[in-house]
């Protein structure tokens, strides 16, 4: 035993019991996912002191210009108009990285909540939202955000709004599916006969159980939201162009790709490894939290 | 069991309804005229107006969205602006396009991603096993226009092995019977056209197809693990039946109801994913003119096409649940 | 439901086909009846098949319907029109028409011969002075005409004789035929009246050098050769396919691929690719589009003619010239170049770099500390707008301008700009052979209210220049017009695109500025 703080920075007993909270948690997907997703964080988070440039910096004398790697100044080439393509990677990280957590907070904010809502009072209100679920969820995924881009028009805010349409629905769908099993334990019973209000049954003693299927849920959605942000940009119908995003400069990297390629190809890599590293992450918990899931492979956010 | 289906399918009235409002309602949202645009540089304000009483866009929206829905629900879902031709005709006339690309993605899909994962299914832990999950995850990640672009750059534009774009080469063809071309041409005896179309179809079908393909083998490898272990497996194999009649036999009938939950459950991601595809490989299909709709502000086509994939969708998800209480009885008796 | 869609491409491909093949054996087998053995073993040769790629769509079958260069061209050589521009001589060249005056005692009425002899594809018929009569009835009143502005300036008309129509014109219209020569397409009067407007679809027949053989909408427009043509020859193609195919990439690489033998519009970057590629040689044409930078008075502070100016001197063409068009463009004094008409290299002012001159500029305005404004550019629209556009936005904010960007799609900026509600955007003017038309419509009080400029000195001088005949005093008229429009600036016109064709060795063809491909212009080697 021994609180040893001096000298040592943690008891042996104490480095156990983390070691051992920490062990499960160091399987290859997760590690893997993890250092990946938390690399794109940091990208994000640090891109202003990182980048060698100013994304927006045009430079008109240097268009197109070939990757030049550790050799020159412009570590992955220029664009045709002659901003560095490595600042904007940095800069898109963090744009991508803020449009997903949006997305993903919000929507799942929504979703858990009118699922709780849902499941909990039943009912008509029940009846109510699920006819919206039903009405929302018939498009096909992507096709709503496309209508209402096309017809809204750019901007960051229309992007996030036209994304969280119909991603707030897995974890209503989820989160009313616990509630309602939920809403019929003894706790709950306990709660309501000691004099709680729903509100606080709801905050207090049904919420907190939804965390772990939604931080599950939410880790897909990033993954999607990164892919359905780049796929709009890619159709034109994403952000506007100041702000660098990787499907943006997909997009505009796609007329030059036959003698420019790095204006494509390296936006497109780090979609890929983003989404790629985001479901390793998402899958690994999966397989943490409930060992029964790892069944079905659809990581459908 | 009908009585379900007859209950499942009133329910989708009126979700349908409210889906065309909302699509209606959308496309009238937005800004731009499309009279303004469909004329040309030249035209003045009279010829606009004239072009706007034609096309009914002087009246009131609620009146403007009966009509539509009143004609919808007679089969006809109204005239292109741009094109002039009935919105139905125009759809139809793609649907065989985008239909064959999806049939061809998931036929891929199954054909590379079922056998993968029965494959690493049966030697888990070892090296087929984790280079078919990292295939596997691959495939999920792949941002599937991303890898249409490399697909054309690579072996199209670089190795000239298979075109670039389009559905099919000019006179090659062969005449138009059910509008799938392959086939046609094969009903027909054109191998060279029946060739020509395989070829134009391999790339975009790879790039729409791979998604579905890494989440079938990883569904397939989950489900043969499941299934190997099971008693009856052990028991044929005690009984001595080798591994690979035990594996065919046993493990992958078993595996098919999950695989083909999943192709049903992908299937409007491949709708999506279509779209896309469609515009990076100028394939003819019913996504393409969506795009072209949304740029040129073709309402009644656009809200025709938007419908046209949504109901697409709930039929879908209709049958996908019928199969579902077909097979699982409990579900027929929910609410 | 198989039915409608045969309907749309199967029956009429074949119907069609079959009516063609007939009409080629029976010529075939005229030819060598008629001219003996030579030309038989000539006829016995393969079909010539010269493959396209363009950039517009083709969205149906009616002639009246679209009014881009890409489908005046496509109609103009199968359905038939009076004539063509010809810019590599100046004059205008009759197709249709034999010859053509103004009457001298009234210059409101045109007279117009037709060429006698020009049968109707499939059926024979020959072409009346009745047809033209009935095309100019059809361009005003058909519903989906997008074509009437050419037709506008004619008040009325009247057959004289089987080959001879007259045209009476509200005012005298001096550049009349850059209104209608290739933009009014003949249609046959009594296909029109037995059929309605399904003649489109079910009789495609016009009077042109090429004959309509398959549309697929969005796709392709085919078209064969008319063997019956005065003037048509072994070495023009048998059938040109122009296939659409919108992107720069997939274009170019089914011209090297060898899927096509000519493409229309390359872009500055790709240049080198395909001048370095064997067997496919680059042409190049100054177009007669006119990129500008509309500034409209109505929004402030585009009301002050210094903040215009200030613009003017603001932007190093020169640099985006170099950079984003790789030195594919040329600058502009004014809003026509060389080999338009009208052009004349005394335009003044003329505007160079200067952005110290710019920022002083802006203080006499009274924006010593910037001033805010909207930038809107066309995207996708032309080669490399968004990009030379976004080279522009800092060169404006080095001067002062604190600039708001926006890159709507063009299905909305367009409406916008037409109806004035943009204050400054980037833009092109197309079909700018003759400026009379192009001015008036950007410029003069009351046309169209693009850009809401007013000035009464320049209203009098291009409606002076519209009824001016003699074409030296009408050029002297314009250069005025010019020059009022360098000094106010209501557009700052920045430069002409070259237009990059792709060429294979196979075809011998040299483009046009007007962007008209026709089949009798090339040679297939």
């Amino acid at each position: 035993m021994g609180a040893a703080l001096n000298g040592r920075f943690l008891s042996d007993e104490s480095r156990q019991r983390f070691l051992k909270a920490i062990r499960p948690w160091l399987k290859p997907k997760i590690v893997v996912g993890g250092v990946i997703v938390l690399l794109l964080v940091v990208v994000g988070v640090t891109a202003p002191l990182i980048s060698p440039f100013d994304p927006n910096a045009q430079n008109l004398n240097n268009t197109l210009a070939a990757p030049t790697w550790w050799n020159g100044v412009n570590f992955l080439g220029t664009d045709h108009v002659g901003r560095d393509i490595l600042s904007r990677i940095f800069y898109g990280a963090r744009i991508s990285l803020i449009i997903a957590v949006t997305v993903v907070v919000i929507s799942g904010v929504m979703g858990v909540g009118l699922g709780a809502i849902s499941g909990y009072f039943a009912g008509r209100t029940d009846f109510f939202i699920q006819k919206l679920v039903e009405v929302v969820w018939a498009f096909p995924p992507l096709l709503l955000a496309i209508a209402i881009m096309a017809f809204f028009g750019q901007g960051l805010g229309i992007l996030i709004f036209a994304l969280v349409t119909q991603r707030w629905i897995p974890y209503c769908r989820v989160a009313r599916g616990q509630t309602l099993s939920l809403r019929t334990r003894d706790f709950v019973d306990a709660a309501r006969s000691l004099g709680a209000s729903d509100r606080r049954i709801i905050m207090k003693h049904i919420l907190p159980n939804l965390m772990q299927s939604a931080m599950v849920i939410g880790t897909f959605a990033m993954a999607t939201a990164i892919i359905s942000e780049a796929s709009l940009s890619f159709l034109g119908l994403g952000v506007p162009p100041e702000i660098p995003t990787w499907g943006g400069m997909l997009a505009d990297g796609r007329a030059y790709i036959s003698t420019s390629w790095w204006l494509a190809l390296f936006p497109g890599l780090c979609i890929f490894f983003t989404v790629l590293g985001i479901n390793l992450l998402g899958d690994g918990m999966r397989d943490l939290f409930d060992p029964r899931l790892k069944r079905s492979g659809a990581g459908r956010g | 069991m009908l009585s379900y289906l007859t209950r499942r399918g009133i329910g989708t009235i009126p979700v349908i309804i409210l889906i065309s409002l909302l699509v209606f309602l959308l496309v009238q949202a937005a800004p731009g005229d499309p009279a303004d645009l469909l004329l040309s540089d030249e035209a003045d304000a009279q010829d606009v107006a004239e072009a706007r009483a034609r096309w009914g866009l002087d009246q009131p929206i609620y009146i403007q969205y009966v009509k539509f829905l009143w004609s919808a629900l007679q089969g006809n879902l109204g005239t292109s602006f741009r094109y002039a031709e009935p919105v139905l005709v125009m759809i139809i006339e793609r649907l065989p396009a985008t239909i064959e690309l999806a049939a061809a993605s998931i036929l891929l899909a199954v054909i590379v991603g079922v056998p993968l994962g029965v494959w690493a299914g049966a030697r888990p832990n070892s090296w087929v096993d984790n280079f078919g999950s990292l295939f596997g995850f691959f495939g999920i990640s792949m941002p599937n226009f991303w890898f249409g672009i490399m697909l054309i750059l690579v072996i199209s534009g670089y190795f000239n092995l298979l075109p670039t774009a389009g559905r099919d080469t000019y006179g090659i063809g062969s005449d138009v019977i059910t509008g799938f071309y392959i086939v046609d041409s094969i009903i027909q005896n054109n191998w060279a056209a029946a060739s020509d179309g395989i070829k134009h179809l391999i790339l975009p079908a790879t790039a729409l197809g791979t998604n579905m393909m890494g989440i079938l083998m990883r569904v397939t490898r989950s489900s043969v693990l499941e299934v190997m272990n099971e008693d009856y497996v052990t028991t044929a194999r005690a009984k001595g039946l080798s591994d690979s009649v035990v594996l065919w036999h046993h493990v992958v009938r078993n595996a098919m109801i999950p695989i083909i939950t999943v192709v049903g459950l992908e299937l409007g991601t491949l709708l999506s994913g279509s779209i896309i595809v469609e515009t990076v490989f100028a394939w003819p299909g019913s996504g393409a003119l969506l795009i072209s709709a949304i740029t040129s502000r073709d309402y009644p086509l656009i809200t025709g096409t938007v419908l046209m994939y949504t109901m697409a969708f709930v039929i879908i998800n209709f049958i996908i649940d019928a199969l579902y209480a077909a097979i699982d009885p409990r579900i027929r008796f929910e609410k | 439901m198989t039915k409608t869609a045969n309907a749309a491409g199967g029956t009429q491909r074949n119907k069609l086909g079959e009516v063609a093949m007939f009409i080629s054996r029976m010529t075939k087998f005229l030819s060598v009846a008629l001219v003996g053995g030579g030309l038989a073993a000539s006829s016995a040769m393969a079909a010539s098949e010269i493959r396209i790629g363009v950039v517009n769509d083709y969205a149906g079958w009616n002639p009246y319907a679209d009014s881009t260069a890409q489908m005046y061209m496509s109609w103009c050589q199968t359905y038939g029109c009076l004539g063509t521009f010809d810019t590599n001589d100046g004059k205008y060249k009759g197709i249709l028409a034999e010859r053509w005056e103004v009457s001298k005692s009234n210059p409101n009425v045109w007279t117009f011969y037709l060429k006698k002899g020009i049968k109707r594809h499939v059926d024979g018929k020959e072409l009346t002075a009745e047809d033209v009569a009935h095309s100019i009835w059809r361009n005003k009143n058909d519903p989906r005409s997008a074509q009437k502005q050419n037709t506008r300036p004619v008040k009325s008309w009247k057959v004289l004789d089987k080959y001879t129509i007259q045209f009476t014109t509200k005012k005298p219209t001096a550049p009349l035929l850059s209104f209608i020569f290739d933009r009014l397409i003949i249609t046959g009067k009594d296909l029109y009246e037995k059929h309605g407007k399904k003649a489109d679809r079910k009789t495609p027949w016009g009077y042109g050098p090429y004959m309509i053989k398959d549309i697929l909408i969005g796709q392709r427009f085919v078209m064969e050769k008319n063997k019956n043509w005065p003037g048509i020859k072994k070495s023009h193609p048998d059938r040109i396919i122009f296939r659409r195919i919108k992107e720069n990439e997939a274009r170019i690489t089914a011209l090297l691929n060898g899927e096509l033998h000519m493409a229309q519009f390359i872009p500055p970057h790709l240049l080198d690719r395909v001048r370095a590629a064997k067997g496919i040689s680059v042409k190049g044409t100054s177009p007669v589009e006119v990129m500008f930078l509309g500034m409209n008075p109505k929004f402030k502070p585009w009301d002050n003619v210094k903040v215009r100016q200030a613009v003017a001197y603001a932007i190093d063409r020169d640099a985006i010239i170099k950079s984003i068009f790789r030195g594919g463009a040329e600058k502009l004094d004014g809003p026509v170049g060389p080999g338009q008409y009208g052009f004349d290299p005394a335009v003044s002012p003329k505007y160079r770099y200067n952005p110290a001159k710019a920022r002083q500029l802006l203080k006499e305005a009274g924006f010593p500390n910037g001033v805010e404004i909207d930038f809107f550019t066309a995207n996708g629209r032309y080669i490399n707008d968004r990009e030379s556009s976004q080279a522009i936005v800092p060169m404006l904010k080095a001067v002062g301008f604190k600039v708001k960007f926006h890159t709507p799609e063009y299905s909305t900026q367009w409406p916008m700009v037409r109806k004035g509600k943009r204050s400054f955007f980037y833009q092109g003017r197309g079909s700018v052979v003759d400026p009379s038309a192009a001015i008036a419509q950007y410029f003069e009080t009351g046309v169209a209210p693009r850009i809401m400029y007013s000035n009464k000195e320049f209203d009098a001088t291009v409606s002076a220049e519209r009824q001016e005949f003699d074409p030296a005093k009408r050029k002297a008229l314009l250069l005025k017009a010019f020059n009022i429009i360098q000094r106010d600036v209501p557009a700052f016109f920045l430069w002409r695109i070259k237009q990059y064709y792709g060429i294979s060795d196979k075809l011998d063809f040299t483009p046009r500025s007007t962007d008209r491909m026709f089949g009798f212009d090339m040679i297939v080697k």
